[in-house]
């Protein structure tokens, strides 16, 4: 397969920047609670991204994305308390697992449209969690698991280190993952899910593999969830359910659809946005769920188009505005 | 034998109240065109609305004169979400996907105001009826008798009023052709508050079903919209008789499964033969490929 459009030279200085600042970022945040935040804003970034890529770009609408980070977490968590397999490899091994079972979703919805293939990605989501609370003692159940060991570096003590070495797992696995998904819209691939999203008469009869593009985007986009599922395990050193509980999910999907879909780094921007407001109203309690429903019912009745849409049309008023004042 | 009643007791049970979710889900797709995420969270409120009545650490009112008063407002509250977060998208071409993110929002809203509002210590309902009655030497409580009972009625009723009233017609109307319902006259918008309503109060009595025969919690909506899903899948969303077929199906399936393979590993066989039914008939068991009613 050729390269497709591949990615412009702009765009990789614009990604080399962004990726020196944020390696630079620690050395002025130096407390670590803003350390925390800027980790999850890179887990919830590549959760986001990634989702945007099979409902975004392939328009597939898979509801189930949420359990793919939650298969990461559990692989991980369940191969390093049960199995003793070193934290690292348990790390691949959680988006590998995360890959195959998208491969599994993959195959009932390739035949499926619309709102078939939401129910039977959320009832996939669904049947997770009862395997998992079914299983009790292996998973914990309800209950969760806990004391998950977490990842060590020789001559390092990442408990002792103000969160520095998870923030630059964090990164680093960001980093991977916003290339990855770049490379792979920009590829012949990615032109090809788009073709299908938008035409997809046209582009099966141009010679365009349904099945195979959606079994890869389904894969592609698990990838990376997985790792990101597996390193919130490393880094909580803890799993429970509630990781497919229906805020989590709300909370995720908002980000790519406040981000505005197909655009990878809109789901970053909201995922910064999100996480950021999502922590500062965290001691509502019971009330922040409730708070981020009804803010994203209002953004949806306002701009159904999402942030990146709102955005996109303050653009072109200021533009038409601009052009009343030139011409008199 | 005592088996047999076992399993087809627990089928028939199982059944009714999956029946009675799953034609809410059909009626407002079918009416509609969108799936109701919070339809599980609508079980809940209707559930806790009772308790608040009916309970007799609350006002403690008989369940009969409780029962009415909160199916009212569970459909009146399903009439409101379907004008806030329904109404505004219909007629865009991404409304299923606007209507997704919507009603799991509001699913989040509710299931949390239900935890702000009555606590998350497990509650439960007084029955429909006490005591238990002996159906060849198994003990059944009344309330579940009831249920098995009633729920064929209900839904039996439901297919009068869609097939025979002119009310229902109406709705069925909408569901197959909106433009010509606006050219003779119908009120479009208020037959789809209805249909929503309608599918809100079936969702409450399920709720209050269940709330008397389980401890009711926050949460207590989620797994049995999950096997609706299931149902609806199976059954096809585009009739109401499909996932009805489809409910009992699979709660006589999960008895089975249950009680010969073990309740640890039924969920996982009924997504495989899910699987398996979706790759051969993506449509559903009982499905022609439309969105027509009844």
């Amino acid at each position: 397969m050729s390269m497709g459009v591949g990615i412009g030279r702009r765009e990789i200085t614009g990604m080399v920047v962004g990726a020196v600042v944020l390696a630079l970022l620690p050395m002025v945040v130096q407390d670590s609670y803003y350390r925390h935040l800027l980790i999850m804003v890179f887990i919830y970034g590549i959760v986001a991204s990634s989702w945007d890529l099979s409902l975004g770009y392939a328009g597939i609408f898979n509801f189930g994305h949420m359990a793919l980070f939650g298969i990461g977490l559990y692989t991980y968590g369940l191969a390093t308390t049960l199995l003793g397999i070193s934290p690292w490899i348990a790390l691949l091994a959680g988006g590998v697992l995360a890959a195959l079972a998208a491969a599994l979703i993959s195959l009932p919805i390739l035949r499926l449209k619309g709102i078939y293939v939401v129910l039977v990605t959320f009832a996939f989501g669904q049947l997770v969690v009862q395997l998992i609370i079914s299983q009790s003692d292996y998973t914990g159940g309800n209950q969760g698991l806990v004391r998950i060991p977490s990842f060590h570096i020789p001559g390092h003590n990442l408990m002792r280190d103000h969160k520095l070495g998870f923030y630059y797992i964090a990164l680093i696995l960001l980093c991977c993952s916003t290339v990855f998904l770049r490379l792979m819209v920009r590829s012949r691939l990615g032109l090809a899910i788009r073709a299908l999203r938008d035409n997809e008469e046209y582009a099966t009869s141009r010679g365009i593999s349904i099945s195979r593009q959606r079994l890869i985007t389904m894969a592609g986009s698990a990838v990376f969830t997985g790792l990101a599922g597996a390193f919130y395990g490393a880094y909580f050193r803890n799993a429970s359910t509630d990781v497919f509980g229906a805020s989590l999910t709300t909370l995720l999907l908002s980000m790519v659809l406040l981000g505005g879909i197909s655009t990878i780094y809109g789901s970053l921007l909201a995922a910064l946005l999100l996480t950021i407001f999502s922590e500062m109203i965290a001691g509502l309690g019971a009330w922040r769920p409730i708070v981020i429903g009804v803010l994203i019912i209002l953004v949806m009745l306002a701009y159904p188009g999402g942030l990146y849409g709102a955005i996109a049309a303050a653009a072109r008023a200021l533009r038409r505005l601009g052009r009343r004042q030139a011409s008199p | 034998m005592s088996t047999i009643v076992d399993i087809v007791m627990s089928g028939l049970f199982q059944g009714s109240l999956y029946a009675m979710i799953a034609v809410g889900l059909a009626l407002v797709w079918t009416t509609i065109g969108v799936f109701n995420f919070a339809h599980g969270v609508l079980m809940t409120v209707g559930a806790y609305i009772a308790w608040q009545l009916a309970s007799s650490d609350a006002l403690g009112l008989p369940i009969f004169i409780a029962l009415p008063i909160a199916l009212l407002a569970s459909a009146a509250i399903g009439l409101l979400m379907q004008a806030a977060i329904v109404r505004p998208f219909i007629g865009r071409p991404d409304v299923v996907l606007l209507a997704v993110i919507t009603t799991l929002a509001a699913a989040s809203i509710f299931e949390n105001g239900t935890l702000l509002i009555w606590g998350p210590r497990p509650m439960q309902l007084p029955p429909l009826a006490a005591g238990t009655v002996k159906i060849m030497g198994i003990g059944i409580s009344a309330h579940q008798l009831i249920i098995i009972l009633v729920t064929p009625v209900i839904l039996a009723a439901l297919w009068f009023f869609l097939t025979r009233m002119r009310l229902g017609l109406a709705l069925r109307a909408v569901a197959q052709n909106e433009d010509a319902c606006h050219l003779v006259g119908l009120n479009v918008a208020a037959l789809y508050g209805l249909a929503f309503g309608l599918a809100a109060a079936l969702a409450g009595l399920a709720g209050i079903f269940l709330g008397g025969f389980t401890f009711m919690s926050p949460t207590m909506g989620s797994e049995p919209l999950s096997k609706a899903l299931v149902v609806v899948i199976f059954g096809g969303l585009g009739t109401i008789a499909g996932p009805i077929f489809a409910a009992y199906i699979i709660a006589f399936f999960e008895a089975i499964s249950i009680y010969f393979i073990g309740f640890y590993w039924t969920p996982a066989l009924l997504f495989a033969v899910l699987i398996l039914t979706l790759m051969l008939k993506p449509e559903g068991l009982f499905s022609r490929r439309s969105r027509s009613l009844a």
